[in-house]
This record gives C-alpha cells, sequence and structure tokens, in this order.
C-alpha cells in the first residue's frame, strides 16, 4: 500500500472527533459573541439585538473595575507566593533527609482533596469565636474577639488566596521537584569545587535550569488565578458585599442569579481577552529564559 | 488506481463505524421502552403504559425514605398500575435553570414546582409564558385556603397548587430572656430594642445572624419592611412595577436603617459575617445567643439538641411603631403545576387529584413530609410553637408576603451586598442601599421586556 496515501486517508479518521468538536467547543465559543450583544436570559428564545450596550454597562457599573481588581490581586499573590513557597518545599525536601518520602506525601495531600471539600474544612477553620485558629489564638491568651477572616472586608481575599495557594502547593512542589532530579550531579559538584557557596550555587546552576519548570508552574497558577471561582463561591459568596468578587464569580452572578446572559457573556469575553493577553505575554517572556544543561 | 483502492477502503470504514454508532444509538433509544411495556404488563392493567416525569427543587431527606424520591412514586404506583412516575430533585439554583431550559427547549417535565407570584419561574412568569396549564378544574381546590391559592393564580386561573404556607420571625430562647429580667415579650420597635439593651446588659448576645450567607439578611429584612412599607400601602410592589414609586422610597431607607440600628448598637452578633446559616443555629441551639431571625421551615434545625435545653419561644419581629399592630411576613410557599404542553395532562391532573384529596395514604405521608404551615382544611398546624403567631395570622389577617416574590431575582442579592457593606463597616448608608437596589431593579427590569 502506497504510503502517502494511507497518510491522506487517516485524515479522514479525524472527522468525527473534529465534528464533536466544532459542535460541542467551538461553536459554543462563537455563540458566546453573538449573545454579548443581546440582551438573552439564558432561555427564551425571543431576544434582541442591543448592540453594545452591554459593554457600555459593564465599564459604566464599576462590577467590571472591582471583580477584574480581586482577580489580579488573586493572580499576583498566588502565583508569587505559591512558587516561592513551591520551590522552598522542594528545595527541601530534595535534601538527603530522612522520612524524605513521607514529607514529600504531606505536602502533596491538599492537591488530593476537591475544592469542595478544602473550601468547607477551610470555612471552619477561619470561623469567628469558635474556629480553629481562633480557639488556638484563645488558648495562648491573645483577644480574639475582632478576629473575622472571612467576614471582614479587609481580610476576606487574602484568607481566600491563601487556601488557594495551600491546596495548589503541592502540584507546583511536585514539578519544581522533578526539575531539580535533571540538575545534573557533575555541574553542582563544579560549581562547589569552584567555590560556590549554597546560594550561588541556587541562583547559578539550580535556577536556570529550572527554568522550564517555573515556565509550567507560573503558566499553571496563571491560568488558575486568572479564573479563580471555587474558594470565592464555597468560603464566601463573593461576599462579604463584593469583596470577594472574581471576574468569573461576577459572570457565574449574572448569568445564573440575575438571568442576563447577555451581559454575562460581555463580561466573558472581556476576561477571555483579558486572559488569554496577559497568559500570552508572559509565556512568551518566559520560554526567552529556558536553558538546557 | 491501488491508491483509490485503499482510499475507498478507508472510506468505506469510516461510513461502517459512523453506522455502527448510530445503531448503538438507536438500540439504546428502544430499551426503555420496552421494559416500560414489561412493567405494565406485570401489573395488570388494560390501560396503556405511561410515564410521567416531575422535577422539584431541595435535598433529599437526611434520613429514612425521601417522600417525593422514594414513597410519591411508589404510592402513585399503587394507586395507578400503568402509570410510572420519575422523579427527581435538584439543588435550588440548578432547578430553576434546568426547567426553564426544559421548558423553552419544549421538553419540560410534566409536574414541576413553581413559586408564588412574581419571582424567578414563578406563577406570574409561567402562565404568561403559557408554560403551566389550568388547574381550575382539580377536585380537591376548595379545601386550599383563598390567601394561598391568589398567589398561584394568574389572571382569575389556578395555575399551581399552594403546598403550604412560610413564615419570618424571631426564634427566642426563654430561660435568657428571663435570666436579663425581660418579662413581656415585646410588642412593638421601641419595647423590643429595650429588650435587646436588657439582654446586652446581662452579657447575653441578644441576636445570632448568619450573614456569612447573604440571604440570611432577608429574614430580618422582610419582616421588618412588611411592618414599615407595606402596611399602609399594600400595593407598593405593583406601583414599583409601573413606575409610580421606586425602591429609594422613604420608606425603604427607613427599614434598612432600622435593620441597621441592631447592628450599630451592637444588638447582633459580632462578626455575623463570618458565620453561615449553620453556625447562626448551632450558636442559638447552644444558647450562646438569645435570639434568631429565621423562618418556619427552619424549625428541625433550630430545635435540634444543643449544648444548652432550653425552651424556645417564637415571636414575628415586632417592627412596628407602638401602639400599631405588628405585621407577620408570611408568604405560600412553592407549589406543582402542570405542563400545559404535556401529552399526559389528564394522567397528571387524576395523580394530583389523587394527591390532594385529603384523605389517601399519599396525602397522610405528604401531610407528613411537608415542613410548611398547612393551608390545606382540617390539618392541624404541625408545631405548637407556631401557634400564638399563627393565630395571629389567622385571627388578624396582618401578613405580608416577602417582597423578593414580587421582585427580579438579583435585587434581594443587590440588598443584601449592599446591606453587608454596613454590617462590615464600610460607610455604606441605608440611602445607598436603596440606590442601589433601585438601579438594580430597574436594570433588570429593562432586561426583561
Amino acid at each position: 500500500m502506497n504510503r502517502t496515501v494511507m497518510k491522506k486517508t487517516m485524515y479522514f479518521f479525524a472527522i468525527p472527533a473534529l465534528v464533536f468538536y466544532l459542535i460541542f467547543w467551538i461553536f459554543p465559543i462563537l455563540k458566546l459573541f453573538q449573545y454579548s450583544v443581546t440582551d438573552y436570559n439564558g432561555f427564551s428564545t425571543d431576544f434582541n439585538y442591543i448592540g453594545l450596550d452591554n459593554f457600555k454597562d459593564l465599564f459604566a457599573s464599576g462590577t467590571l473595575g472591582t471583580s477584574l481588581w480581586h482577580t489580579i490581586l488573586y493572580t499576583v499573590i498566588s502565583v508569587g507566593l505559591g512558587n516561592l513557597i513551591g520551590l522552598g518545599l522542594a528545595l527541601m525536601l530534595n535534601m538527603n533527609i530522612r522520612g524524605k518520602g513521607f514529607y514529600r506525601s504531606i505536602s502533596y495531600i491538599p492537591t488530593l482533596f476537591s475544592a469542595i471539600v478544602v473550601g468547607f474544612i477551610w470555612s471552619y477553620v477561619y470561623m469567628p469565636d469558635t474556629g480553629m485558629i481562633t480557639t488556638l489564638l484563645s488558648k495562648i491568651g491573645f483577644n480574639t474577639e475582632n478576629i473575622n477572616f472571612l467576614g471582614n472586608y479587609s481580610t476576606a481575599l487574602y484568607s481566600i488566596i491563601f487556601v488557594e495557594i495551600w491546596k495548589n502547593i503541592g502540584t507546583t512542589m511536585i514539578i519544581f521537584l522533578a526539575g531539580l532530579q535533571t540538575v545534573p550531579k557533575d555541574l553542582l559538584e563544579a560549581g562547589e569545587i569552584d567555590g560556590c557557596g549554597p546560594w550561588r550555587l541556587l541562583r547559578n546552576i539550580k535556577l536556570p535550569l529550572l527554568a522550564t519548570s517555573v515556565t509550567i508552574n507560573i503558566t499553571l497558577s496563571l491560568i488558575n488565578g486568572l479564573k479563580a471561582f471555587d474558594f470565592p463561591f464555597i468560603m464566601t459568596s463573593g461576599g462579604p458585599g463584593t469583596s470577594t468578587n472574581t471576574l468569573i464569580f461576577s459572570i457565574y452572578k449574572m448569568a445564573f442569579t440575575e438571568q442576563m446572559f447577555g451581559k454575562a457573556s460581555a463580561l466573558g469575553i472581556l476576561s477571555f481577552l483579558f486572559i488569554m493577553v496577559i497568559t500570552g505575554i508572559f509565556v512568551l517572556n518566559m520560554n526567552k529564559r529556558e536553558v538546557s544543561a | 488506481m491501488k491508491a483509490r483502492k485503499s482510499l475507498w477502503a478507508g472510506l468505506t470504514a469510516l461510513i461502517l463505524s459512523a453506522s455502527l454508532l448510530g445503531g448503538c444509538g438507536s438500540s439504546s433509544n428502544n430499551e426503555p421502552a420496552a421494559s416500560n411495556g414489561n412493567t405494565a404488563d406485570t401489573g395488570g392493567s388494560s390501560a396503556k403504559p405511561v410515564t410521567i416525569t416531575l422535577m422539584m427543587s431541595g435535598t433529599k431527606a437526611p434520613d429514612g425514605q425521601d417522600f417525593v424520591l422514594d414513597i410519591l412514586p411508589k404510592l402513585v404506583k399503587e394507586k395507578f398500575p400503568n402509570v410510572t412516575l420519575e422523579t427527581s430533585k435538584y439543588p435550588d439554583e440548578q432547578y430553576i435553570t434546568s426547567v426553564r431550559t426544559k421548558l423553552a427547549a419544549g421538553q419540560g417535565p410534566d409536574i414541576f414546582l413553581v413559586f408564588p407570584r412574581n419571582a424567578s419561574l414563578a406563577v406570574n412568569d409561567m402562565a404568561k409564558a403559557g408554560f403551566t396549564a389550568d388547574l381550575s378544574d382539580l377536585t380537591f381546590l376548595d379545601n386550599i385556603s383563598t390567601g394561598a391559592k391568589e398567589d398561584m393564580a394568574y389572571e382569575g386561573k389556578q395555575y399551581a397548587i399552594p403546598s403550604g404556607m412560610d413564615m419570618l420571625g424571631v426564634y427566642y430562647n426563654q430561660e435568657l430572656f428571663k435570666q436579663a429580667g425581660i418579662t413581656e415579650q415585646p410588642k412593638d420597635w421601641p419595647s423590643f430594642l429595650e429588650a435587646c439593651q436588657k439582654l446586652k446588659d446581662a452579657g447575653i448576645t441578644p441576636i445570632v445572624l448568619g450573614d456569612k450567607d447573604p440571604f440570611f439578611i432577608q429574614f430580618g429584612m422582610y419582616q421588618i419592611a412588611a411592618n414599615t412599607v407595606y402596611p399602609d400601602d399594600k400595593e407598593f410592589d405593583t406601583k414599583l412595577q409601573t413606575g409610580e414609586t421606586s425602591l429609594t422610597d422613604p420608606k425603604w431607607v427607613k427599614t434598612v436603617s432600622m435593620f441597621k440600628e441592631l447592628y450599630d448598637k451592637g444588638y447582633v452578633i459580632k462578626n455575623s459575617l463570618g458565620l453561615g446559616s449553620a453556625q447562626a443555629a448551632q450558636n442559638f441551639i447552644d444558647g450562646k445567643a438569645a435570639m434568631v431571625f429565621d423562618g418556619t421551615w427552619d424549625y428541625p434545625t433550630l430545635t435540634a439538641k444543643g449544648a444548652s435545653e432550653f425552651t424556645r419561644g417564637f415571636f414575628a419581629l415586632p417592627a412596628n411603631d407602638a401602639g400599631k399592630p405588628t405585621y407577620i411576613a408570611a408568604a405560600t410557599s412553592a407549589g406543582y403545576a402542570v405542563n400545559a404542553k404535556s401529552e399526559n395532562m389528564d394522567v397528571a391532573k387524576e395523580i394530583l387529584n389523587y394527591w390532594y384529596d385529603g384523605q389517601s395514604d399519599l396525602f397522610k405521608e405528604w401531610v407528613k413530609s411537608n415542613t410548611s404551615i398547612s393551608v390545606y382544611k382540617d390539618v392541624p398546624l404541625n408545631h405548637e410553637l407556631f401557634k400564638p403567631v399563627f393565630d395571629d395570622y389567622n385571627n388578624n389577617g396582618n401578613s405580608v408576603y416577602f417582597p423578593n416574590q414580587m421582585w427580579m431575582t438579583g435585587v434581594a442579592e443587590e440588598m443584601e451586598a449592599k446591606f453587608a457593606n454596613i454590617i462590615g463597616g464600610q460607610k455604606t448608608t441605608p440611602e445607598e442601599v436603596t440606590a442601589a437596589m433601585d438601579k438594580k431593579y430597574k436594570e433588570l427590569a429593562k432586561s426583561k421586556k
């Protein structure tokens, strides 16, 4: 049988998958663009085209501004701290300590739970008066009367971000740990012979060789942060007030509570563009920094 | 030539596999129909087998048999051997979305739960859109109280069966009241504030609220509104729809201010924004707070055994001025409607006639499982605790529905979010809360047209 023809025939087998992909993935996304210029309410089949009113309303109402700002805060902090802590953990767990396997396992455990479980557990940890943290603090003599992590406007968002970091640290750590295994021993030895201390070994040998892991980790946590929804939804319902409304949470609320699918689609498109641009910039920038051993 | 051949071979293989897939689809479609036929045969009925679908919102009963999921289909099968009733329960928000989508696609369930008046998925909208069938010919309607029926009617026709009534009120701890030296149950707003002050002075947290669940804010707000917005103006919400009045009305500002007063004076537990509804209930049953604002539907939770043993009491929040009667926030609970496009509408109506006939086993089971206060003739009040308020409701008729039953979904949520600002000390004024509610109301009204 002719090889080239065989190859061409194979393309036909991609058609079913392609058709499904187009119908269930690409077509709905295009529909979103259509809905964003209508007053569609999610179920009624008659709706009107209202031009760019949805977008204008979004910019005028301040919903976009607040939820965008919360999302950016969420992302910056969870990417920054998450990766620093993850790297720190990976470096520690890469050392020759007793019970290494045990420590590696327990730092990965939070990742295994679903967001619902984690959110629920942490709601109790954060609870005022009888929660875990307040109980501990009051046992050692602190006044815990005014401690209210999730109910306070200035702490709610950060408390949630902390849970996000706690949950995802395992993944970050594992990727760094895997990256560290690929750092060649001879390079490290050469560095030591040349008189590098631990800091310079890290700075000049390990980190440059970890660049691929850094790219993966930052991109993953970036996307994770930009589409933050689970924890605001489970732990605070976006509250108190709107202080933990993220972009995706606002879209959800608009579409499913207020039944303004049109406007929610418009917000969806804006966040889609926003997430794409930010991720694009990061990935392109970081690909340049990667080196190989 | 050879090349051509293999191309054809490939195409044939593709088509074959496609038709195979198609075959799978149709054969699996046939199966349930066949098994339905069998069940009808064993039932020994000559009538043709029918499947009726029923959808409702809520969660499965925590223990034992769930009425809708387990008992109802079984008892219907006993009475009508040829009828298979398929029931399903969804969480509230998913329920509304999925029923709407199904109805819009022409594949709605035969029987489904709708809400009173004008809320989302409520009678007015559903009847106007022609989704629900006229049920005025059901045989048992005379046994249901008129007020409840009216909330489920549209233009004089009955479109759904009210399954009961719910009231908002204040559950209180009688021992803590005595301890603080409160001898008389407060009858108006000044005496209510006085009672709160006495509790506070005695070192007791007067009120616990679970404001971390934003809906909890409604429990206080609607009881106050029932006494400030509506007594002199029963048509307020109708005027709201026509644009004659707005939610920025001074009466609503007063409502928000009065609720704010409870927080400002420190009568509501500190950190209420950090407590969910379950945690608030726990505080109450553990005897850590003297009062909680909640609805009659939460009776099981609030009378559960906690760390402290005490006698419960229940009264309507007296947000009225001295010398005026207290209005009760009471509303008809959701009830069943029949799909206007159902192919088996007669069977569905027959089932309902049997279900609500007042004597069948099915009716008795339903009464047992119903958490709402009955609006059905001769069914006794389910809990003694509610008797004083319920008697007051029956004798004086001073009651107002929950305002959100006349709002589009989204207005109450806006009110909750903005009022949370006040609780959280964000320097939001009551005027700003009502302005935000009004803005959201108008925005949603615009998009609804």
